[in-house]
């Protein structure tokens, strides 16, 4: 537990850090037009040092609804596709460049 | 190999070795007269030292879809200027070995290609008669994988900064439909339109869109991490 809590230090920090710097900034606005915004990874690294020291709850839940927030950007639009429950059943058929299958 | 959909205007045409191979796999002439060894170098090289190629890989395995090189993965001679191709029929990535000649040209064609091969895996993906899941599927691999960097599209004297990400990945995903399907080209803008956002912000497997190779390998990094990420949510 305690080393998860380091490696998510180590992320949050790398994050910052990574956030703020040229190239990323270059990146940012060659991909979406804006400068980036740094100020959340910077809330987490220091929520990430609170909790590593005092254990508070608050900055846990904080973590947490940082890390939840940043996945449901990545969901919230509709899908296009119905995802799959197993993969393809044909994936690993032998090839036959013979005979044309029927379709 | 399907012959309803070799005729179909499916795109087959490009890829004429789908269907008949000119020389016989793994012959003398094969070595002499095309550049399959090379091609076969390269690729394995892709696999092994492209951080993009590498996360695919991992995530298409944990996706039950394990990659095997001798079945997935086929060198052909291939028409025209196409570099690559994933064929769902057979479950295949092509890659023209008469048209990729430089190794980041392979890393980018292997990653591109698995990035369908990865949406076929863990998606009901109708390659042939749904044109908005064909644009997905090209408006993602036009946007993970490297396709669209700035300095790829420098080299092709596309100077463009502000934004100039999304405008390559609508027209390189709308060529690419253009190529293998038989619409109008605004018909194709229109589909482009209706998915984009949609799927311009799906970075699955890669969690963020990666700008260079240390990109990749922290988005790699962060794949690896993720069951002990989502434990701790």
């Amino acid at each position: 537990h305690g080393d998860t809590n380091i490696h998510n230090n180590i992320i949050s920090k790398f994050e910052f850090r990574h956030c703020k710097s040229f190239g990323n900034i270059f990146h940012h606005y060659y991909t979406h037009g804006t400068a980036p915004s740094c100020q959340q990874w910077k809330e987490d690294y220091k929520n990430c040092r609170e909790w590593e020291k005092h254990q508070g709850i608050e900055a846990k839940e904080a973590l947490q609804s940082s890390e939840m927030n940043r996945v449901a950007e990545q969901r919230k639009f509709t899908p296009v596709w119905t995802m799959r429950s197993n993969p393809p059943e044909d994936w690993n058929m032998p090839l036959n460049q013979e005979t044309p299958r029927d379709s | 190999m399907d012959q309803t959909k070799q005729e179909g205007g499916y795109g087959y045409d490009l890829f004429p070795e789908r269907s008949k191979r000119k020389y016989k796999e793994g012959s003398i002439a094969e070595r002499l007269f095309t550049f399959n060894n090379k091609c076969q170098v390269m690729l394995q090289f892709a696999m092994e030292t492209s951080p993009y190629a590498k996360l695919l890989l991992s995530a298409m395995k944990s996706s039950g879809c394990k990659i095997l090189k001798d079945r997935h993965l086929s060198c052909e001679d291939c028409d025209g200027t196409v570099s690559g191709g994933f064929d769902a029929a057979s479950s295949q990535i092509v890659l023209c070995q008469n048209n990729i000649h430089q190794q980041s040209h392979m890393n980018r064609v292997v990653t591109h290609e698995l990035i369908h091969a990865f949406d076929h895996c863990r998606a009901h993906v109708d390659w042939f008669n749904n044109f908005r899941h064909l644009a997905c599927s090209e408006i993602r691999a036009a946007n993970l994988s490297g396709d669209c960097s700035f300095s790829q599209e420098a080299a092709r004297l596309n100077f463009g900064l502000k934004q100039h990400h999304q405008e390559c990945v609508r027209s390189r995903a709308l060529r690419s439909i253009l190529a293998v399907r038989k619409i109008s080209r605004e018909e194709a803008e229109k589909i482009v339109d209706e998915v984009f956002d949609t799927c311009f912000n799906d970075y699955a497997p890669f969690g963020r869109i990666p700008h260079s190779n240390r990109d990749a390998k922290f988005a790699n990094r962060d794949y690896e991490n993720r069951d002990r990420y989502y434990a701790n949510l």
